[in-house]
This record gives C-alpha cells, structure tokens and sequence, in this order.
C-alpha cells in the first residue's frame, strides 16, 4: 500500500458560514457528554472559600466563586489538566493543614481576616508544608482563577460574562470593523460563547 | 532501525522532508518544472473548523501549536558542557501540513542589505575591534540585491500586504524609509490602522523618527481567491478561519498539488536519510502506522525546523558520514542562535491613563519604528552592534489582559486588584522587539545522550548563554520603546531585564550557508558541500538575524533553492 493524502479541506463558503454561527463540530460533540469534575466536595469546599478570597464578590459585582473559577478548574482537573489533580489536591491539603497550625481550623472556616492572613503567607511564601514552597501554589490558583474568571463560559467559569465585563472585554466577534478598535469608545459588548448557548459546562 | 524490514517505496525525484513555512514553499517550483516530488510530512492537514476565537483552546492550552510528536522531542538546554542539560517545557515546533506558518504572526519582513554583510559593515564603520568577542560572524555568501528576485516572487505568490518604502532607490516616508531598495510595491495594502496605532505614530513622529506599517502575509483584501483579514483577534498561535493569513497549506502547497507532480505523505515520521558511500543521499526513511518505508530520491531537501534539521543530520550517519550526514567538517549544530529581543526575555509593557482598546486585530496589526534597528544609527561608544525594530501591535485576549502587571499600583489580588484591573485591563500593551543576533563559538546544537525520544534516539541538546554584545543592545531598544511609550502618554513603562533566549520560535544556524566548507555545512545555494544531492531548507542555513521575524527570508531562500535545484538538476541530482 502506498500511503498518500491528497485532500485538502477546503476554505469554503460553507465553512465560513458555519464559523460565523461559532458552533464548530468538535463542540457539539463534546455538549453531548455530561461534565466530569475532579474534586471531593471538601476538597471544592477549600477551593470555593480560597478563590472567594482571591476576588470577592464587592460593589464591582460578582466575585471569582460567583464567576464559576472553582468550577472552572475542578471541571479542567477531570479532564485537561488531569495530570496536574494529585498536585493540587496536595496543595489544598496543606492549606488546610496550615490553618489549622496557625487558627486550629479548617480554611474554609476562618473569618475573611484570618483566611487573607493565611493566603497573605502562602504568596510571601512563608507558609510552612507546601513543596517547595508556599508561594508555587498560591501562584498556580492565582493563574487558574484568572482563567476560570476570564475564559469563554463554555469551559464553565465568566459566568454571565461577568469577568468578561469587569474588564470590558468586548466579547469574540467574527468580524472586527475599525468603529470596534477605537481608543475612546469600546464597543459594545456582545455577550456570546464561541461554542453557542448549548454548551455541556 | 533495520532498514530489511522496510517498504521500498517508488523513487521519486526530489523527496522533501517537512511541508511548513520552508518545504511547503520550495514543493511549488518543483512541481512546476515538472519535477516528481514526494512531500513528507510528520503531521497532517489541519482542519480550519478547528480554528476558534478561544483563549483557552489557542494560547492557554496551545490546541493548534502542539502536537503529540513534538512535545516528546522538546531539545533540552545547558549554559555550558559543565552543567547538565534540561527540559524548559514545551516548544512549539510544528507537524502539521503547513507548519508554523499555520499560527505564526505572519510578519513577512526583508532582512536589510545590512544584515547580508554585517561582518564587513561593522569593520568598516566601527573598526574590525568592535566585532563581538568570541563570535563566528560571517557575511553571507548572498547579497540582498541577489536575495530581492526571490523575496518578490514569495511576496506575490503567498500574498504579502504591506506599504514599501524603497522602490529601485525612491524613497516613501509612508513606508520603511530603512527597508533595501525594491522592484515594486507590496501586492496589498498594508492592514488597517487604529486610534491606537496612529496615536502610536503620531508619537514616533513627535521624536523624530519614522513610524510604519510593518508587512504581514495576511490579506488585507480579496487575494488569489481567499478573503482579507477579519481583525477578529484569534490570529498569533491560531489558525485562521477563512484563509486569510497566507500559510503554506492555503497556498503553495495547494497549487503544487494541482501540478500533480506533487504527492503528500502525511503522518509520516522521518527518522534517518540514507547515504551510500560515495557520499551521495539515497532516499529516507521514515514511518508511518508502526510501518517502516523507504522513500528512494535522486536528491533530498530536508526542510524540519531548526532544532530537528540538525538533530537527524546527526543521527543519520553512514560510512560516508560517521559523525552525522554532512558533518565530516563538524560543523553541523554550530554557530546556531536564537532571537534576542522580546523573545529573549527583553519585554517592555505600558500603562496609559485612557483606554487604548487593543483587544482586536492581530499581532501584525500596528506600528513599527526601524530608526533604532540594525546599523540605522550610529554605534560609536555605545559597546555594541546591530540594533531593534520597535513594534506596538494589536490583538489582547481576555486572560492575558487580566494577567497584567499591576505597575506597582496594586496588590496582586482582592478588591484593590480587582478595581485596579476594572479600571485598567483596556489601558496596558505590550511591544515586540528584535534584535539583531550573531552566532558565537561557546553557543551550539548536538545531541543530548541523556534524553531520548520515544522510538530512543536522544533529542537535540542546545547549548547557549547570554552575550554582552545582545544584552546591551536589548538594554538601549528597551530605552528607546520606553521613550516612544512616554511620547504617547504612558503614566508607566516595566522594563524586563533580558536574560537572553533559550529555545526560541526565531532559531538560526546548525547548517549555516557559506561558500567555505570548513565554517559552513551548505553552498551559496544551499547545498550540502558534502553530500552533493542534499539540500537543506531553513532559518538553520541563516549566519545572522536582523531585526526581523525570519519567515519571508526562509521562504525566499527556499525558493531560490528550488529554482537552482530546477535549473541545474542534470548537475545536482547526477
């Protein structure tokens, strides 16, 4: 057998059309299958109460745990991130266990001022049991809340385009005209999945 | 590999090894001159479906830049043979039908005549001290007037847009008034400007200097049947939806098919090419779903990325070759480099106290200044040559704009962040410098023993370290954005000291191109001066940088390849 491919997709006028109503293929595909999550529920309890703590709810609106990060990243530790789970179950585990050397309780239960005292110390990384040390943890929930806060809804978090709008990011628009890359008026913004509204997550 | 268990496939004239940015582009002259050419490629078409406005899918999780392969033949890298190598992370090295040129910037730029004859030009400005220590600068063996034939016709073919500056010697203001001199002007126009990037030039002009609309192989209208950008803001690491950027897989590798000389061999791993003992390539070898075929050639142009193009140089050897094909003067992995500049490490962001809205649009979208690049300026006591092409763009995804910097201004998280990013994530941009680079003796391509791929061939070993001559010239571009920043209205300017590259998108060397074969692996044209009939495509064939992203000048080059290739075949392929 000689091996060979010759086919080229081609850019058609029906491609082009189907981009336009952004609901490729390979996402109707995956709306059929339910979600997965990864964590226990006291393990999302400690997430909820870290990413709460991150970006609160206040008078700019919803916060982080309103905008679905920690939905977010349990949903992404079933499934991309999957490699990554035992690592951050371990580090959920040590924020619990450094509040309860320094409070006698579980994270999720200090006051606001107790919990910013702990995630204080894990991001001067000084917090003791995180290998190799605090602060490559607090960064990692960090960067994945942003993510969560921030991408397109279908992956379960900008709940409501919520983090879309508090940086008033307009919204992915097909086509782009000069009016929409003006400096002094942003356009309007267009509240839309690049997968459609009948996404799985 | 036992080479009795493979497939003995039917010769063909020329294989080609990789169908990105480079082999994608030589396919077509060969197909046009009627020659029967074998394409093969480790990755396959990819669909354009698979092209989305999505963050996640393009930049966080990099779906369209990795592939299963490559990530297993990420080179590892060491300061020095003194301490042990390792794995930085992930590369985007590219299988795909297309390649890199697939969800690359597309910036399409001429090297100047400059960066051709460096060697001589510092000499004679600056005195032959001023050539940096340690280095193994050489002038090109081609000239960029020789070069111009070849980056016009890649120009017109792939489609470039763009505003010339220099046509035969006229000079427009409105383009690069720095830029060698042209036959004509660009086959489009140059895509669009914004508010910002005119606020941007308008800047620029204030301090004297001369601010344009840099090139790009993006259509900024209907070209040869494809459709003008759409400005939607998926463009850097993504496909494009509708063609519009001008990859190989959209437009020499479509055309070369229609010649039906050309045939794809896709998902197919090349893993050594085969020369007899009269020096001479016989064929590759390559597999394909756990088989093992043999491709026989009357020549071989191996056209892989920079890294892998030295790697299985390396690992084919022969009788002829004990050391690796084509490296019997063991020049095969030296005077290899990687970018300075942004890609280096040297970023220079900015805060404006109103909106600047770069959200859509493309990387290639903005301004450039070249005033401050190459030897545009005078060097005399700044400790150091070449310079930075200065470019502000467009096109900051929803995450990426939340990742900001705060300047100094606000905590990292809680409400005050949350405030600070309200009130700033349309406010901030960053600017993609590049700095001319230059090979050195200490900095080299070989084989690591101590990594291996999964089929136990070790991975490319790359062994670099930072150079005072590119770090002070990164240090002075860093200046000069931030005073370009400033002549805009910045209220803050972060300036990241440059570390120097490691693995780099923007890779040279490993086979560099020189007539003399004690210092370079091929001819003026290409060739290997040791295995007469093997032809090597590339950044890899590159002894210098310029300021610039080196795709047009890996295209041009490729073309000119093939071309002499079509006209000399009698001579070359024996």
């Amino acid at each position: 057998m000689q091996p060979g491919e010759n086919d080229s997709p081609r850019i058609s006028r029906r491609t082009v059309l189907a981009g336009a109503t952004m609901v490729p293929v390979a996402a109707l595909t995956a709306a059929a299958q339910a979600p997965k999550t990864a964590l226990t529920a006291s393990e999302r309890h400690t997430l909820d109460a870290f990413v709460d703590r991150l970006v609160p709810k206040d008078e700019l609106g919803p916060g982080a745990l309103e905008m679905g990060a920690a939905n977010y990243i349990d949903l992404s530790l079933a499934d991309y991130l999957a490699p990554e789970k035992a690592s951050f179950v371990e580090g959920l585990a040590a924020v619990d266990a450094y509040a309860r050397t320094q409070y006698d309780a579980r994270f999720a239960d200090l006051t606001p001022e107790k919990k910013d005292t702990v995630l204080t110390a894990m991001d001067n990384g000084t917090a003791s049991g995180f290998p190799p040390n605090s602060r490559v943890f607090f960064n990692r929930v960090r960067r994945l809340t942003l993510e969560g806060m921030f991408c397109d809804p279908y992956y379960g978090g900008n709940k409501n385009f919520a983090g879309w709008d508090l940086i008033r990011y307009p919204g992915p628009r097909l086509a782009v005209g000069p009016e929409d890359q003006k400096m002094s008026t942003l356009p309007k913004p267009l509240h839309q999945s690049a997968y459609g509204s009948g996404h799985g997550h | 590999m036992a080479l009795a268990m493979a497939t003995n496939l039917k010769p063909v004239d020329v294989a080609v090894i990789g169908l990105g940015a480079a082999g994608g582009v030589a396919v077509l002259p060969l197909a046009r001159a009627g020659l029967k050419v074998a394409g093969i490629e480790a990755g396959s078409w990819m669909d354009p479906r698979s092209f989305r406005p999505d963050e996640i899918h393009n930049n966080v999780r990099g779906m369209v830049t990795s592939v299963p392969k490559t990530k297993q033949e990420v080179p590892t890298v060491r300061d020095s043979p003194s301490v042990p190598a390792r794995r930085l992370g992930n590369h985007p090295m590219m299988n795909a039908i297309g390649g890199t040129s697939i969800h690359y910037w597309a910036q399409s730029w001429r090297l100047k005549p400059w960066d051709f004859r460096a060697r001589t030009e510092i000499q004679k400005r600056y005195g032959a001290s001023a050539i940096p220590a340690g280095s193994t600068l050489e002038d090109w063996p081609v000239t960029y007037d020789e070069l111009e034939t070849w980056y016009d016709l890649v120009e017109h073919e792939l489609g470039v847009s763009g505003k010339a500056g220099n046509i035969q010697g006229r000079i427009d203001p409105a383009g690069n008034i720095f830029e060698g001199p042209r036959q004509r002007e660009y086959p489009m126009p140059p895509l669009r400007s914004t508010e910002f990037s005119e606020h941007m030039a308008d800047a620029a002009r204030k301090l004297g200097w001369h601010p344009f609309r840099p090139p790009a192989a993006i259509n900024t209208q209907a070209y040869k049947g494809r459709p003008g950008c759409a400005y939607h803001g998926f463009c850097g690491t993504g496909g494009c939806h509708i063609g519009a950027k001008n990859s190989t897989a959209v437009t020499t590798i479509p055309e070369a098919l229609k010649t039906k000389n050309l045939t794809i061999f896709d998902r197919a791993q090349v893993t050594r090419i085969v020369s007899a003992s009269d020096g001479r390539v016989t064929g590759v070898n390559y597999l394909r779903g756990g088989q093992e075929y043999f491709q026989p050639a009357r020549l071989v142009l191996l056209a892989s990325y920079t890294y892998e193009t030295s790697r299985l140089l390396l690992l084919s050897k022969s009788k002829a070759y004990p050391n690796g094909l084509s490296n019997n003067h063991s020049q095969v992995g030296r005077h290899y480099f990687a970018h300075w500049g942004t890609q280096g490490g040297g970023a220079v962001a900015a805060l404006f106290p109103f909106d600047i809205n770069v959200f859509y649009g493309l990387p290639a979208q903005g301004m450039a200044v070249d005033d401050w690049a190459d030897d545009n300026y005078d060097h005399t006591g700044l400790g150091f040559v070449g310079g930075s092409s200065l470019h502000v763009h467009t096109e900051m995804h929803p995450i990426e704009a939340a990742a900001m910097n705060t300047f100094g201004r606000a905590p990292a998280w809680g409400s005050a962040w949350k405030a600070f990013v309200r009130q700033n994530g349309a406010r901030w941009v960053t600017s993609y410098l590049q700095t001319s680079t230059f090979p050195y003796e200490s900095i080299f391509l070989d084989l690591d023993p101590e990594t291996r791929d999964p089929l136990g061939d070790p991975v490319c070993r790359v062994t670099t370290n930072p150079k005072t001559n590119e770090q002070r010239s990164v240090v002075y571009a860093q200046d000069k954005m931030e005073e370009w920043f400033r002549a805009a209205g910045a209220i803050e300017v972060l300036k990241v000291p440059p570390t120097g590259p490691a693995l780099s998108t923007h890779a040279y060397g490993g086979t560099r191109m020189g007539d003399n074969p004690e210092t370079n692996v091929v001819d003026r044209w290409g060739f290997s001066h040791e295995a007469p009939n093997l032809g090597i495509l590339g950044a890899s064939v590159m002894g210098t940088s310029g300021a610039r992203n080196p795709t047009l000048t890996v295209q041009a080059l490729a073309w000119r390849t093939a071309d002499h290739l079509a006209q000399s075949w009698k001579t070359i392929a024996g």
